[in-house]
């Protein structure tokens, strides 16, 4: 009895810790930016999740459909959301047109500022597109409600770095 | 290696040296001969027969071309013209054809052939074998432009035939359309653009509603020209349906049955991508046809038949008209598209007589120096101030007597490409709040000073009032929904329909956004991201605004750019938009382009949203009925419930959605008009290059009209 109260009296002073420093992102992985003339190497698509947990951030996420095979992956640390930047960490990819991306790595204060305000995104580059294959911004998780199906309000908008301006009068 | 090689290269063209030998080219001589014949029959119409671009086709030669193109590959450039060219029909001609045109075009950029064919693989940086420069032979030799009088038309031009008014025939009776009625039009009209002069797109007919719309019923359809852009309102009068087809044809069809009546085919044929004005107007006993030549036509809209007609500007010189016109007080006014060329002239909206055609007035869409607004152009050269075109028809105040118009943004493109610096560039991207009889200015508002992305402010002014409040709501690509005060031009309130990363803030007291210190301080060669990218956010599809609900319900397109300022010669007659474009899926979006929301204008929160793979191409229509409609570049056609967004009803066209639904009655019952429609700009071309796998037929611009069964 007694070792059991110790037991739960431990997961209460170990859980809230834990929980508050868990927390989810998500992305979908698409065609690196392309043109008409470049989507004949640029082509497939995947899913990425990522968890970081205190300092580390966990990556793991599957791909498919690229033209030719993956060659290698990276998180990048962009200016913005949606807005390139400097690599910051590489990433273990299948060398094949289609498998699975991952890794773990330790980021700084200011790299988990950065992956909260969406400025992280994954690349997985290809034999035929060396500069980017595909690509997907870490986001908080946001449940896709499905094609052609309402839902209240605008949608999943991801103004992280500038909020959404309404009512300014 | 081969990057810095082209990027010396490219540099030393730029700077005009001449001392780097160029390598030949891997093409024949045969290849690039025989490419030259092609080259006129499917890409001269667009592109020009000397190759200088106009419009929205981008130059194929001198140094425009090889700024932009290089530092690419040859096999880039044979990919992307095989991909997308014809516009619209992209892959629709055999490889050998593209590879030859390729070759003509390396050719007429000074590159020399060499002893091996085209494959169309060569990974080679186009600077290597070209300057820009035409040879002689090249120049003087360029191929006629497709579509002119003797000359091969392109691929999808319209069919040779006869112009004038082909189809005789007379309406048994028509009743003039007055001020009154334009003001106030019958529930069963569809008078103008938008139907009413506030902007609504909305009609307050009710027999389809959210309980019924299921038993919807083709009535009758009518197939159009193809060929060039097609994104028409059927406008409807007494039951007389008036149409504009590519090739400005105009028909009168019965609008119950969908017989002809007349049919004038004004003409001329399709010499560029768009091929219909956006909506005819009328007034009086005329029909008035801005054509995409940019000429004015009035028809006697008994019979078709042409009473006058007028020049709005040289479509020699790559002017043209594409937004329709709206009728006030005997004038119908008109904007102009197309000024994004380097001239002496400049783009404006203008006034003309119905009766007669004759010029009332115009009204100068850009600040020159020494005029109010002229310093926000850099100090840059009267000539070197370009863009701001009205390609979208004004509404329209009868209590205030003022027209509301959007303008364009500025060109070329950039900052950077422009050098105007930190200039607003007056008045490009702005609101203009116009006298409709004496075209004097009463105010305006810029919403995107100094506009870096192709990112129009053009579209359609929303007059809606609440209360005491005289509001006029606009959205433009960057996805801004703005509400200002009619009266006084003052910012209200804005809200963000998608999501955006150009702006830093947007000031909440004046509205006036802060660009991101990347954008600001942008140069030549950079490439710069742009959420939303040139579809938008919002584009020419047009919202609807539902009275009943306070309802505006705004179709969205969800995508975004990598934009390469391009270096632009300051020369006259040197033209286009200078901007480079990779695009890619916008984050958060889970690749679905398409959205429709529903905002309340009056508090300016989002009601309803929903998400689609293909972006919307119709503007939308809501109903007194309850029920809304609106179609999509997958051939898909919907009705929805305006109050929720649920979906009640839908079908699929032959061929893409596109254009502006609208609703009318005759003899007691209600039609809903529909077009399927081919063309245009970015809301068509960036899905065709982010969506490859959602496939449409390349023709079958139509008119479906549906109504209940009359059971």
């Amino acid at each position: 009895m007694r070792q059991a109260l110790i037991g739960i009296v431990a997961l209460l002073a170990l859980s809230p810790a834990s929980m508050a420093w868990a927390e989810d992102f998500e992305t979908r992985l698409s065609p690196s930016p392309l043109t008409d003339g470049t989507r004949i190497n640029i082509a497939g698509e995947g899913r990425v999740k990522a968890s970081l947990d205190g300092k580390t951030l966990t990556i793991s996420g599957d791909f498919h459909g690229l033209v030719t095979p993956a060659t290698t992956a990276q998180i990048y640390d962009g200016l913005g959301i949606a807005i390139p930047g400097p690599k910051a960490f590489d990433l273990t990819v299948t060398q094949a047109m289609s498998g699975t991306v991952s890794g773990s790595v330790t980021l700084t204060a200011k790299q988990a500022a950065g992956l909260r305000a969406g400025h992280f995104y994954v690349q997985i580059n290809s034999q035929k597109a060396p500069d980017g294959n595909l690509t997907g911004w870490l986001l908080p998780p946001h449940p896709f409600a499905g094609e052609d199906v309402p839902v209240a309000g605008a949608g999943f908008l991801p103004q992280l770095d500038v909020p959404q301006k309404s009512g300014g009068r | 290696m081969k990057r810095i090689l082209a990027s010396s290269v490219l540099g030393a063209a730029l700077l005009g040296a001449a001392a780097i030998a160029l390598e030949p080219g891997p093409f024949t001589a045969e290849q690039s001969r025989t490419g030259r014949a092609l080259y006129a029959a499917n890409c001269a119409a667009c592109h020009g027969s000397e190759l200088k671009g106009a419009g929205e086709a981008p130059p194929l030669a001198g140094s425009t071309f090889i700024a932009a193109w290089g530092n690419r590959s040859i096999d880039e450039l044979y990919n992307l013209v095989k991909a997308s060219m014809p516009y619209g029909n992209g892959n629709s001609l055999d490889a050998d054809t593209y590879r030859k045109i390729v070759a003509y075009v390396l050719t007429a950029n000074g590159a020399q052939p060499g002893n091996k064919s085209f494959t169309g693989n060569e990974n080679i940086a186009i600077a290597t074998i070209a300057d820009g420069k035409a040879p002689v032979a090249v120049a003087e030799a360029a191929p006629a432009r497709g579509g002119e009088s003797g000359a091969p038309r392109p691929a999808t031009s319209y069919p040779a035939t006869r112009f004038g008014l082909t189809v005789a025939g007379a309406l048994k009776s028509y009743d003039p359309v007055t001020d009154a009625m334009l003001a106030h039009p019958k529930d069963a009209d569809w008078l103008m653009y938008r139907r009413n002069y506030q902007g609504w797109s909305h009609s307050p007919l009710s027999q389809v509603n959210s309980a019924n719309v299921k038993g919807l019923q083709l009535q009758w359809s009518w197939a159009m020209n193809d060929g060039g852009a097609a994104q028409v309102t059927p406008i409807v009068h007494d039951g007389i349906m008036f149409l504009s087809n590519t090739a400005n044809t105009v028909q009168a069809l019965d609008a119950k049955t969908g017989e002809l009546i007349w049919e004038n085919r004004v003409g001329p044929a399709p010499t560029r991508a768009y091929g219909a004005t956006r909506s005819l107007a009328l007034y009086g006993d005329k029909v008035l046809v801005p054509t995409t030549d940019a000429k004015l036509y009035g028809l006697d809209a008994k019979t078709g038949k042409i009473v006058w007609q007028t020049v709005i500007e040289d479509a020699k010189e790559g002017y043209s008209n594409t937004g329709g016109a709206i009728t006030i007080h005997g004038k119908v006014l008109v904007g102009l598209t197309y000024c994004n060329r380097y001239e002496t002239k400049h783009c404006f909206i203008s006034a003309y007589d119905v009766n007669t055609g004759k010029v009332a007035w115009r009204f100068k869409t850009i600040a020159l120096k020494g005029e109010p607004g002229g310093d926000s152009w850099n100090n840059l050269p009267d000539e070197f101030r370009q863009g701001a075109e009205t390609w979208i028809a004004g509404t329209y105040d009868p209590d205030l007597n003022t027209t509301y118009w959007g303008t364009a943004q500025s060109k070329p493109w950039t900052r950077a490409s422009r050098a105007s610096g930190a200039g607003a560039t007056l008045y490009a991207n702005s609101t203009l709040a116009l006298d409709p009889d004496s075209g004097k200015l009463k105010w305006y508002y810029t919403h995107a000073p100094g506009e870096n992305f192709d990112l129009d402010e053009v579209f359609e002014r929303v007059l809606v009032d609440h209360g005491a409040s005289k509001d006029v709501l606009t959205i433009g690509k960057v996805g801004v929904l703005w509400k200002l005060n009619r009266v006084t031009g003052q910012y209200e309130d804005s809200a963000q329909t998608v999501f955006q990363n150009v702006y830093d803030k947007i000031d909440p007291k004046t509205g006036i956004p802060t660009y991101r210190k990347d954008v600001q301080n942008s140069k030549i060669g950079e490439w710069i991201s742009s959420c939303p990218g040139p579809a938008g956010g919002h584009d020419w599809p047009a919202t609807s605004y539902d009275p009943k609900t306070d309802l505006m319900v705004i179709p969205l397109h969800q995508s975004c750019v990598l934009m390469r300022a391009e270096p632009m010669e300051k020369k006259i007659g040197v033209g286009g938009d200078a901007g480079s474009q990779r695009l890619f899926e916008m984050p958060g979006t889970d690749g679905n382009l398409g959205k429709l929301a529903a905002y309340d204008t009056k508090t300016m929160k989002a009601l309803w949203s929903f998400q689609q793979k293909a972006p919307f191409l119709t503007g939308v229509l809501t109903t007194d009925g309850g029920v809304g409609f609106v179609g999509d570049f997958d051939r898909r056609v919907r009705a929805f419930e305006t109050a929720t967004g649920k979906t009640l009803w839908q079908t699929r066209l032959p061929t893409s959605a596109q254009g502006h639904i609208v609703s009318y009655a005759v003899d007691g019952k209600q039609y809903i008009a529909i077009e399927s429609g081919l063309g245009g700009g970015s809301p068509v071309g960036k899905p065709t290059t982010l969506l490859p796998n959602i496939h449409h037929p390349g023709n079958g611009n139509a008119i479906f009209v549906f109504a209940l069964p009359d059971n």
